[in-house]
């Protein structure tokens, strides 16, 4: 049983990684070269943080710098800001899992709400402090931040029916115990 | 199992956090090199992505051909439409065809006239699009030629009609465009037929913004504007697009360049403006270097000349 779970775990893992990679992919393709007056939800964080709340050992925390400091490589971001502000949410988000359980969906989704404005606020405000040019416009970053939390309960939803990744529910573990008792 | 749990949390907590502490000062250390080291740091950055867009590009060409392919799909519905359009702008098109050969003609016998040398120096290295920024807030794409090509830093991309970038990044087998669109991008120009000079400035919009003008009543809507070559890194006289002006009333470029579909970009091989180091020395019969016998000569030929 251990071992199942354990190979099932780094299964998991290496999904992560594989639907980050995947979401890179799409952003990359050279579909639009014009630039627009809106920006699409940054969905690379949207599924980050939903994994993360559903199952923290999916998603270690060496993964999560990983493939943000990758994205921040490839979207011709700041490297490395973006990836520092994404482990601490997520971790904070981690810690707060506890008590966030029990919650509603609602609870949830102000959390992740709170965690997405401040990470906003400081990369913005970190750029501007440290005047790296060319600044991104403030605008499209708020159209980004408002649009990923608009379609967190969608990213949620998808997390939880396609991928599989719920919480696990208070009796999970023991159920899990027995059966593979019973297997073995 | 909850004691035990408790007491492997009790364990590794501290680690863990050790663990947490050492990689966000990791990830901020990357960030403050950046920020000190910059071209390093994108060289890196350069390098990265030709690792990986290549390696993608079994995946990303026939996903983005199914893709513009639907979009297409789309299009056929106003088929009748375009058809007509279509008729009416090659009824236009024939005669500024006879205009164009005309015109061809003329140059010819102009060119062979002034017995002109074309440089040939301006030759193009022609690369396919591989991959755009990914991300809604830089314009750049990603061509499939690199240092392997002989391409640097700095020289210009074009469409078949106008200006769309300068490379900035080369790795062995890509080289990034940064788009005339870009917030980074500004490049020195030249508005005929006034003459007047003036920087190309991207802001993250279709049409950049004229900066830097320096009497804009020369200056009309449906100006030429091509690039100057002020400054020695952009080959002079590249075509850029028209003068607009925007509701705002600031003056703006309609790019010619289509940038709706980026697919094959050419890049401009240019080796720099050579300087004229030295006034001119005195040209002597003779080789004789005497000042006497020399600058009458010299005069002479200026004279004539």
């Amino acid at each position: 049983m251990a071992e199942l779970s354990t190979s099932r775990l780094w299964v998991m893992r290496a999904g992560f990684l594989a639907l980050a990679l995947a979401i890179m992919f799409f952003h990359l393709l050279p579909l639009d070269t014009l630039p627009s007056r809106w920006a699409p939800p940054d969905l690379l964080i949207g599924f980050t943080i939903a994994w993360v709340l559903r199952r923290p050992d999916y998603v270690p925390v060496l993964s999560i710098a990983a493939v943000t400091l990758m994205a921040d490589l490839m979207f011709q971001r700041p490297p490395g800001l973006m990836a520092l502000l994404m482990v601490l949410g997520s971790e904070y988000l981690k810690n707060r899992t506890s008590g966030l359980r029990e919650a509603s969906f609602i609870g949830e989704w102000v959390a992740v709400t709170f965690v997405l404005v401040v990470i906003t606020v400081l990369n913005q405000l970190i750029l501007g402090l440290l005047l790296v040019q060319p600044a991104p416009p403030l605008g499209l970053s708020l159209i980004q931040m408002v649009l990923t939390i608009a379609t967190y309960p969608l990213v949620v939803l998808v997390t939880q029916s396609l991928m599989g990744v719920r919480k696990l529910a208070p009796g999970d573990a023991s159920a899990l115990n027995a059966r593979t008792g019973s297997r073995a | 199992m909850a004691k035990d749990r408790s007491q492997s949390d009790d364990y590794t907590a501290p680690l863990r956090r050790l663990l947490l502490g050492v990689l966000c000062l990791c990830l901020l250390a990357i960030f403050l090199v950046w920020r000190i080291d910059s071209p390093r740091v994108e060289r890196f950055r350069a390098q990265v992505t030709d690792r990986v867009v290549p390696s993608m590009g079994w995946a990303m060409v026939p996903v983005t051909g199914v893709i513009n392919l639907f979009r297409d799909f789309q299009s056929y519905q106003r088929l009748a439409d375009q058809n007509r359009e279509l008729r009416s702008e090659l009824r236009q098109m024939q005669a500024w065809k006879e205009a164009a050969l005309q015109l061809e003609q003329e140059n010819a016998r102009l060119l062979d006239l002034n017995n002109v040398r074309l440089d040939p120096r301006l030759t193009f290295v022609t690369g396919v699009v591989l991959a755009d920024s990914g991300s809604p807030f830089r314009q750049s794409v990603l061509l499939n030629v690199g240092a392997r090509d002989g391409i640097r830093d700095g020289w210009a991309a074009m469409d078949g009609i106008g200006l769309v970038g300068r490379i900035s990044g080369t790795g062995r087998n890509t080289a990034r465009v940064i788009l005339l669109t870009d917030a980074a991008s500004v490049v020195p120009a030249l508005i005929q037929p006034s003459g007047q000079t003036a920087l190309v400035a991207g802001d993250n919009t279709i049409r950049p913004l004229i900066d830097f003008l320096e009497n804009r009543d020369l200056v009309r809507a449906g100006d030429r504007v091509v690039s100057s070559g002020d400054g020695g890194v952009f080959p002079a006289g590249l075509l850029i697009g028209q003068v607009a002006a925007d509701p705002a009333g600031r003056l703006r470029v309609r790019l010619s360049a289509d940038y709706e579909r980026l697919e094959f970009l050419r890049v401009l091989r240019h080796l720099g403006v050579e300087p004229v180091s030295d006034p001119g020395t005195i040209v002597a019969p003779n080789g004789a270097n005497n000042g006497t016998g020399g600058q009458p000569a010299a005069l002479d030929e200026v004279g004539d000349g």
